[in-house]
């Protein structure tokens, strides 16, 4: 259709947009009726001659199958406007009468035209319709895939802030390391000279300082270790160890930190042979005794015990002192990092560092965690790790 | 021995390196310290050091090309490595390229200098008895007859298997020295043999179990976490 009908059809339809279907058929039925019938009084007045108004009607029963929905309002049209063109327009004037011979077919070809008029518009709107629809699911489409790219760069921008969090911490934390290694060693070194030790004043001093840099060495490995699982950028690695060879290391690491405890270690004849990292596992089980030798006010019978217990290797650390205060308690069965605010006292100091790393790295290796008061008294800290690589990884 | 054992300590964070020099003057040793790989070099050629004590991350070269330059020379000075804990493969590599130790950062005092000591007085041993092997190792209450193939403890034999023997005599032979995974199973199973770390470390828990040793306290055999092990010297 060309461009100027097309405006003409668009701005009809939409004029007529505010009516419900049924009356706006039948009024535009109704109109161009009319209109065909003035044209056609018109031109009968003007010609005389009869048969022009049929093409005025069909033309006026084109426009009404073009305009209305379905064929029969364009049926209706073409009979009306036969009905019309015989009794108005055709000799005898204001009478119907059947002698004229062509009448028939005149009427057949109306009907006809408008069927076909009907059938072509029918498909031409349906694919207008179809067009319209497409565009709809083309814009929803597109609607749907921005939100997702918003959403998806919303997430970006989350990974990439924790990510950058996480390279900040390892960075700073390795960063303290060298010279809270250097305060530890320079201290260390002073303890040893004579006119350090030969004052009691100076030598308690210097060895507060030793053993704070000690302290803040541990938490700096906790750091590492924490960026190292949360992030869960780096998978963790991996490899079979002895269970009694590392339990053993971190009870060197222990007894160089805090010689005067006797932390006894205890193991089952079995050979714990399991998927670990090394340094990971160590680290917990540090914790774990720095913990009871911190926070138990137990100094004599702090025990590491390993054994096996089903598909289980198992690592417990048990203590005779006062306890695990219900807070702590609730955090490790809820299995939730400890707040701070939990751990206010100052005793406490570390614990809740130190725990989370535990609960991280256990979760990390797939094994269990879990803290009980023992019926005779004192902690028990248990973890245990599977003795076979998980399937599902 | 009168004279002062001289130990070039390579190391460029100067407080590290500063404490590491007090305290092994503190303890009868001449410290030179360099803070560069060149000038660690320089100074080893004009020097000629006993020990050196050498941390791989230096800011000019790689401390792996300082390895392979002093380790490979003919007077066989000893070298102790200076890494970070979480680099294993380096430490690993390093051993495996000729390193005779390695110290972890951070790290004490003292365990600082055991480790100089240990390898002094092992590199001493290497270098009277030019590799001429003793027959009988004593350590402690451990006795290990290698012409006998015999194991004492306290006086009394203790059966051992092959492999197990193998082991044991490995690491006496290199008392004081880490062996790493690699060295033993490839010295013990030959170089075509297994290379499952499995069965090495199942025999080195049943030789523990055999000597009775806690591995908390260990008298005879010690574990480098991730390594190795080492056998302590008598």
């Amino acid at each position: 259709m060309p461009r100027p009908l097309m405006k003409l059809y668009h701005s009809y339809t939409n004029l007529m947009q505010f009516l419900p279907k049924i009356p706006r058929n039948l009024l535009t039925t109704a109109l161009f009726l009319c209109i065909a019938y003035c044209v056609s009084s018109v031109l009968l007045q003007h010609t005389g001659a009869e048969n022009n108004s049929d093409l005025v009607f069909t033309l006026a029963v084109m426009f009404i199958s073009l305009l209305t929905d379905g064929y029969v309002y364009g049926i209706a049209a073409s009979i009306i406007g036969a009905f019309c063109i015989n009794y108005f327009f055709m000799f005898p004037f204001n009478a119907f009468s059947l002698s004229y011979s062509g009448y028939p077919v005149a009427m057949l070809s109306m009907t006809a035209i408008s069927v076909v008029v009907c059938a072509l518009t029918s498909r031409v709107k349906l694919q207008a319709m179809e067009s319209a629809k497409r565009e709809q699911d083309a814009k929803a489409l597109y609607e749907l895939n921005e939100k997702l790219n918003q959403e998806k760069a919303a997430i970006q921008l989350q990974a990439d802030r924790e990510t950058i969090r996480g390279n900040i911490l390892r960075a700073v934390s390795h960063d303290l390391r060298t010279p809270l290694t250097a305060i530890s060693g320079a201290a260390a070194v002073l303890l040893s000279s004579e006119e350090i030790a030969s004052s009691e004043k100076n030598a308690s001093l210097v060895r507060d300082i030793k053993s704070d840099a000690d302290s803040l060495i541990a938490m700096v490995e906790n750091l590492l270790s924490i960026t190292k699982i949360r992030d869960g950028v780096m998978p963790l690695n991996k490899q079979e160890e002895l269970l009694e060879e590392v339990a053993g290391d971190a009870l060197l690491t222990i007894r160089r930190r805090f010689p005067d405890y006797p932390v006894s270690l205890e193991m089952s004849d079995d050979i714990l042979f399991l998927p670990m990292e090394p340094m990971l596992i160590k680290q917990v089980i540090v914790n774990l005794l720095e913990n009871a030798i911190r926070h138990s006010g137990d100094r004599e019978h702090i025990r590491l015990l390993l054994f096996r217990r089903e598909d289980w290797a198992v690592v417990e650390v048990r203590d005779r002192g006062r306890g695990i205060s219900p807070e702590v308690m609730q955090a490790v069965q809820l299995g939730r990092p400890l707040e701070d605010n939990l751990l206010s006292g100052d005793s406490s100091r570390g614990m809740g560092i130190g725990l989370s790393v535990c609960q991280s790295i256990i979760k990390a290796h797939d094994g269990f965690f879990a803290a009980e008061n023992a019926p005779d008294g004192g902690a028990v800290f248990r973890f245990g790790l599977p003795m076979e690589e998980s399937k599902h990884e | 021995m009168n004279e002062k054992r001289v130990i070039l300590v390579i190391e460029d964070e100067r407080t590290i390196s500063n404490f590491i020099c007090r305290a092994l003057n503190a303890n009868d040793y001449k410290s030179i310290p360099a803070f560069s790989g060149k000038e660690g070099l320089s100074l080893f050629f004009s020097h000629s050091p006993d020990l050196v004590l050498l941390d791989l991350g230096l800011p000019d070269m790689d401390g792996m090309e300082i390895l392979q330059e002093v380790s490979g020379l003919p007077q066989e000075t000893p070298v102790i490595i200076i890494s970070a804990r979480d680099r294993e493969s380096e430490k690993v590599k390093a051993l495996d390229m000729g390193a005779d130790d390695y110290i972890v950062k951070p790290f004490g005092v003292s365990e600082m200098l055991a480790r100089v000591r240990t390898t002094l007085r092992r590199s001493d041993r290497l270098k009277m008895s030019q590799g001429s092997q003793k027959d009988v190792y004593h350590i402690k209450d451990l006795t290990v007859d290698i012409a006998k193939h015999q194991v004492l403890l306290n006086g009394e034999e203790i059966h051992f298997t092959q492999n197990e023997f193998k082991i044991l005599e490995l690491l006496c032979i290199h008392a004081g020295k880490v062996l790493t995974y690699d060295f033993i199973l490839e010295h013990v199973w030959g170089p075509y043999g297994s290379s499952s770390n499995q069965i090495l470390r199942v025999n080195m828990a049943n030789i523990r179990r055999k000597l009775k040793e806690n591995p908390s306290d260990p008298k005879y055999v010690l574990t480098e976490l991730g390594i190795g092990y080492r056998m302590l010297e008598d």
